[in-house]
């Protein structure tokens, strides 16, 4: 969950992860090791194991809290259990819709925006002619997916706040025109829009890069006969390559929905912080979770909001794997 | 030493190809007058010139705005926020910066953090994936199963926070800000399919020859491995050096703080000037917002001066999956 962008990281993993590997060597890899080679393997993924089990089945364990009255003294394991309290305590409290309303829409959003984003940015990267500048091109686009989510927010600072609410980027370019002046930072309507130019921006390079790489795989007889058909470039694009490139949007945007309850964490909390003024629209699960545990100190809620979220996160996971198989299968044109 | 030369020149024509698939559509030139689809100024190709451009712009503007701030005479920033000629010209807040301990100990932490990280996410995820990419009985089937479950359901924040606090006691340290990502399942599963594509052949008369699983795994797989593992390791450290919120959760001690939290610090105390990195001599005059960008400038600095070396592998990283279709 700290990763931010997780989403589109799943994304070719899972993509080549579904591709028959060559199966060349598939068959000559069984050679057998001897028990001491095995032994030498074993040690070999020992470090790794003992991650995953402190790490990553540990928190899993410890999951239990959400059922229990937690105090630091008692331990984990010790505390009293108090049965479904904390997740009684949670849906009553009336936080419960929003974050998740919040949480389902804005990954939509972000979802929807990157992606079309990057669809886009790959089929005019695709015009351009010349390795170099083209390569050039992806570079410069691809960059801010590098940039931290506490940059993005002294950047964003920047071009919407500037000094004490007065200033900014925007604002100026407002006066310029004779608009009125927006406080930014305390128009909540506003920050699913704005959060959402940050996402394209942040990851629409990156997608694009996705995108183009399977555009480089789509055969050139394609375009040929495309040409002989009279095709414009424009016509290409739209019938030849976005077609085409269909399976791998599908397959990223099952990955997506399947991360869609899992909110981006850095980069929210990073830019919206503390500022309260803007929780009605941009409070998701992950800084809701987060504040209560550091404001209210309350764990035994606050893991059963966690718990909530890796469930429902579980299910959607789940059905997006098991339709990426599906769609897979059918799209092995590609 | 002939398996690696051997390895090297399948690289060496994987690149000609490449390169001779690229420049493929010059040498179509000529036809370009009867084929219609090869015009260069066709409509929809000005408009991407046009509308790539004006997305790189838009990709670098936030960057220059930066980078223009920082040299800044604080008199403008505090007027505007921002700027985007360094105009009037002032170096008071790299003075600033570098008087002050605040931006070492951000180095430091920050660099420990991303090299011993990088180090130890890069052995633990190579070793764990030539077991899994090994297809040993009963043994490497499990383990993908073992480290995809996480994938797809995690234990959340709370018991994270206890274990990192309650049961190793890593607080302020440094290592609880590796340890919580040190592996991410996802590269383990781009390693296991980069080492399912050896070349078999080449691993077995190093068997032949009597090395065993340990010598094979050290002694070919890791030397054949060098553009994956330049990968990995590439993702791996910006992820290290961009983590922020493991750091918000475990560190307090200001001492300790990398390069991103100070910056996180310098966002929420932006009135408290007693807070900011070398201030101490003159709080009074310090120039805040100067001093934020001068410092946002000082943490990517290093991911922009390896970025131009470094891209070509991130773009290969990703495109890794998307092409071997």
């Amino acid at each position: 969950m700290q990763r931010g962008t997780a989403v589109a990281d799943a994304g070719p993993a899972d993509v080549m992860a579904s591709r028959p590997a060559p199966h060349a060597t598939r068959t000559a890899r069984r050679r057998k090791p001897t028990s001491r080679g095995t032994l030498g393997l074993l040690l070999l993924a020992l470090p790794g194991v003992i991650w995953f089990l402190v790490f990553a089945y540990g928190p899993m364990a410890g999951l239990v809290v959400a059922f229990k009255d937690f105090n630091v003294s008692d331990g984990i394991f010790g505390s009293p259990w108090n049965g479904l309290q904390n997740f009684a305590y949670f849906f009553s409290s009336g936080d419960a819709p929003r974050i998740v309303i919040n949480t389902i829409f804005l990954n939509a959003l972000f979802l929807a925006a990157s992606l079309g984003a990057g669809l886009l940015l790959a089929l005019m990267l695709n015009e351009i002619k010349g390795h170099f500048t083209r390569r050039f091109g992806q570079s410069i686009i691809f960059f801010p997916y590098f940039v931290s989510p506490i940059v993005i927010s002294i950047i964003l600072q920047a071009v919407l706040a500037g000094v004490g609410g007065r200033g900014g980027m925007v604002n100026n370019v407002l006066n310029v025109f004779d608009l009125p002046q927006v406080n930014w930072y305390t128009e909540p309507g506003a920050w699913p829009w704005i959060l959402t130019i940050v996402k394209v921006w942040q990851l629409g390079g990156y997608t694009s890069v996705i995108f183009l790489a399977a555009i480089t795989s789509i055969p050139e007889e394609v375009y040929e006969a495309a040409a002989i058909d009279g095709a414009s470039r424009a016509r290409m694009a739209r019938s030849v390559t976005t077609p085409l490139l269909l399976p791998t949007l599908g397959i990223l945007i099952v990955l997506g929905v399947g991360r869609i309850f899992f909110g981006d964490f850095a980069t929210i909390y990073a830019i919206v912080g503390d500022n309260g003024t803007l929780f009605p629209t941009t409070d998701v699960i992950d800084t809701y979770v987060f504040r209560s545990l550091r404001t209210v100190g309350d764990f035994g809620t606050t893991a059963a909001i966690g718990l909530f979220q890796s469930v429902v996160g579980f299910v959607f996971v789940s059905v997006a794997v098991l339709v990426q198989r599906r769609v897979d299968k059918e799209s092995s044109i590609l | 030493m002939s398996l690696i030369a051997s390895g090297r020149t399948q690289t060496i024509t994987d690149i000609e190809a490449e390169t001779v698939l690229n420049d493929a559509p010059p040498k179509k030139t000529p036809s370009k007058t009867r084929v219609p689809g090869r015009t260069r100024f066709e409509p929809f190709t000005v408009v991407s010139y046009v509308c790539v451009s004006v997305f790189g712009l838009f990709c670098l503007i936030p960057l220059w705005m930066i980078l223009a701030g920082s040299f800044t005479d604080e008199s403008v920033l505090a007027a505007n926020g921002y700027s985007f000629w360094p105009a009037p010209f002032s170096l008071a807040a790299y003075q600033l910066l570098f008087t002050g301990q605040s931006l070492i100990n951000g180095y430091i932490a920050s660099l420990f953090i991303t090299v011993v990280g990088t180090a130890l996410s890069l052995s633990c995820t190579a070793s764990l994936a030539w077991v899994i990419a090994r297809r040993l009985p009963r043994i490497s089937r499990p383990l993908t199963i073992f480290a995809y479950i996480p994938m797809l359901f995690t234990g959340g924040l709370v018991p994270l926070y206890l274990l990192v606090t309650q049961v190793l006691n890593l607080s302020n340290s440094w290592f609880s800000v590796i340890l919580p990502v040190m592996l991410a399942p996802f590269l383990i599963f781009v390693a296991v399919s980069f080492f399912r594509q050896l070349p078999e052949e080449i691993l077995d008369s190093a068997r032949i020859d009597g090395a065993g699983e340990l010598r094979v795994f050290f002694q070919i797989v890791i030397p054949l491995s060098k553009p994956i593992l330049a990968v990995l390791g590439l993702f791996y450290a910006v992820t290290y050096w961009n983590e922020w919120f493991m750091a918000l959760l475990f560190i307090s001690d200001p001492d300790k703080f990398p390069l991103q939290l100070i910056l996180q610090n310098l966002i929420s105390n932006v009135t408290n000037a007693a807070t900011l990195p070398g201030a101490s001599a003159s709080q009074a005059a310090a120039p805040v917002y100067q001093l934020r960008f001068a410092m946002t400038v000082m943490t990517i600095a290093p991911i922009l001066f390896a970025y131009p070396f470094a891209q070509r592998f991130f773009v290969k990283g990703l495109t890794l999956g998307a092409t071997k279709g």
